[in-house]
């Protein structure tokens, strides 16, 4: 007997809701359906009608978590095309925002996945220490999530001596934090077996799908657009790209804490090697006819912008694909195989906008047509009642 | 492998295929083939170059022609490849054997772009709502949004 399970399609607050169409043969997911476009925003199509400036913020609120992303991923590409040189210390400054942006979107997926995990007090630990870098932010931009840091030909604010030790003195207080994320798996056995396992996704899978960011490194590919390419400022910078090997949501919860530990490395030799000097460069209002592809490592993986210019003030064609598109293929086939309480961990672990899947779980019965409302949180808690017996997978590793 | 030495063996390998090969920049190389030598420049890049990742597919109205780009990256540079079609019988040929990724991006051209992909393995629409009137591409030049005009259901018109 097969049923059908739709999760979505009404997600607000999401850039791309998304509709998931399950069949499933019991309690295990044999196929999923894809459909996307319940909120299309027709951005592409407006960016066309904006001038350059404009379209820094149209961009900066592609996305509420990472919009710094998309605005640098859009002004880097434009400087190209008018053949600016940004000075350095606004290029420093622009990439010190970046990072810690990195570090609060990946502590906001940690606690999601802790959540979903049934681990609430890592969760809260989590979000916790994420205000530490939010106050920063805050500090650096004045906003906590659209920082409009971005102009073209560098950046808009600068940050003084007083801003710069409070960053070092709260990356320090983040970096103890951090370490009791390494520690969490020795403490919490039953963390490690929940995840461990869940949502395989084998490196062949991940490289033919084309898979991006940290759900392509937890499956032994090492993709970081900045080692690869490295754009700015990262040809100077020391640090590693996080990888694991085991392919499952395990996997992606070390990568991401390998990731934001090497964050904090950067964050702090950026700091110390801060040159000074300007923060702008005056930029043209119009740029000459040409094209640029802009990659960026977003915290969720590889953005990638495609710029046409035509010689007027106004883009010719803006090409933006989000990280999360790219990841879609893959999660579907991360999801088949897998059983229903692992859905909203294992959709999670891309780490799309699911705080608003809550409203939208439907349970089709298709052996009378009936159809029954779940929320998120029945199903998480259906997922924990599953689980509460399981014995803990023996061979599951925490690999720190 | 640095950008020259991508471009030289690009020469050698496509021949006669390779219209045009440009690098404008560090890491950024252009190159444009026929549609009919499309999927062999796909396989090609995948097995001999590393690019079996797909960044993403952009489509550009060109006014008589479309222009499809490949977004391609291995670690050592970005390829894109670029193709160019008719916009009065706009077929291209699906690379989703090749390249099995590439299959939201294919979808995304037929909504936004009317592009036919031919072989494609899913036709269905991806991005446009199920109540999209048919022959709209948004992304086309001529294509202006209109506002509908408000309606309250049982008041006034």
């Amino acid at each position: 007997m097969k049923f059908q399970i739709p999760i979505g399609p009404q997600h607000p607050a999401l850039k791309e809701p998304i509709s998931l169409r399950m069949t499933v043969e019991g309690e295990v997911i044999r196929d999923v359906d894809i459909r996307l476009g319940y909120n299309h925003r027709g951005l592409e199509k407006l960016a066309e009608e904006k001038s350059w400036i404009q379209n820094i913020y149209l961009t900066e609120r592609i996305c509420g978590i990472c919009s710094h992303s998309h605005a640098t991923c859009f002004v880097q590409g434009v400087e190209k095309l008018m053949e600016l040189a940004p000075p350095k210390r606004g290029m420093y400054i622009r990439y010190l925002v970046s990072e810690l942006e990195r570090v609060h979107s990946h502590l906001l997926w940690l606690g999601v996945a802790g959540h979903e995990a049934g681990f609430d007090s890592f969760f809260m630990y989590t979000w916790r220490d994420r205000e530490v870098v939010m106050d920063l932010l805050e500090l650096i931009s004045g906003n906590r999530v659209h920082y409009a840091m971005n102009t073209i030909g560098g950046v808009r604010r600068d940050i003084d001596e007083g801003q710069k030790a409070k960053i070092l003195e709260g990356v320090e207080v983040l970096k103890k934090r951090s370490e009791y994320y390494f520690k969490i798996g020795a403490n919490e056995p039953s963390f490690v077996a929940r995840l461990a396992g869940v949502g395989m996704l084998s490196k062949e899978q991940a490289e033919t799908l084309c898979a991006v960011g940290p759900t392509a490194r937890a499956s032994g590919i090492t993709r970081d657009v900045r080692k690869e390419d490295p754009y700015a400022v990262y040809d100077e910078m020391d640090f590693a790209v996080g990888t694991a090997a085991s392919c499952d949501v395990l996997g992606r919860v070390v990568v991401r804490v390998k990731e934001l530990m090497e964050s904090y490395k950067i964050i702090e030799q950026i700091l110390h090697k801060l040159p000074p000097g300007e923060i702008v460069v005056k930029a043209p209002r119009k740029a000459k006819p040409n094209e640029v592809v802009s990659r960026y490592e977003a915290p969720r993986g590889e953005n990638i912008h495609y710029i046409k210019s035509n010689g007027s003030d106004k883009p010719e064609r803006l090409k933006v694909r989000a990280p999360t598109l790219a990841n879609y293929p893959a999660t579907v086939e991360m999801l088949r195989n897998g059983f229903i309480a692992d859905i909203p961990l294992i959709f999670a672990a891309i780490d799309p906008c699911i705080c608003c899947a809550e409203r939208t779980v439907t349970l089709v019965n298709f052996r009378n047509g009936e159809e029954t409302t779940v929320l998120l949180s029945d199903l998480r808690r259906r997922a924990a009642e599953i689980h509460r017996n399981a014995p803990p997978k023996r061979n599951a590793v925490w690999p720190f | 492998m640095s950008d020259a030495d991508i471009i030289q063996r690009l020469r050698q390998d496509l021949g006669a295929q390779a219209l045009e090969l440009t690098n404008p920049d560090l890491r950024r190389i252009y190159l444009k083939v026929a549609p009919s030598d499309l999927v062999a420049a796909v396989t090609l890049l995948r097995d001999k170059y590393d690019c079996a990742y797909l960044a993403t597919v952009s489509g550009v109205d060109k006014g008589e022609t479309f222009e499809i780009l490949y977004h391609f990256a291995s670690p050592a540079a970005n390829i894109n490849v670029r193709t160019e079609i008719s916009k009065a019988s706009p077929h291209i040929e699906s690379i989703c054997p090749v390249i099995p990724g590439a299959i939201l991006y294919e979808r995304e051209l037929q909504d936004m772009f009317g592009m036919v992909v031919d072989h494609i393995p899913d036709p269905r629409p991806l991005v446009m709502p199920d109540d999209w009137p048919a022959a709209n591409f948004p992304l086309r030049k001529d294509w202006k949004f209109e506002r509908p005009a408000e309606r309250i259901p049982g008041g006034k018109l």
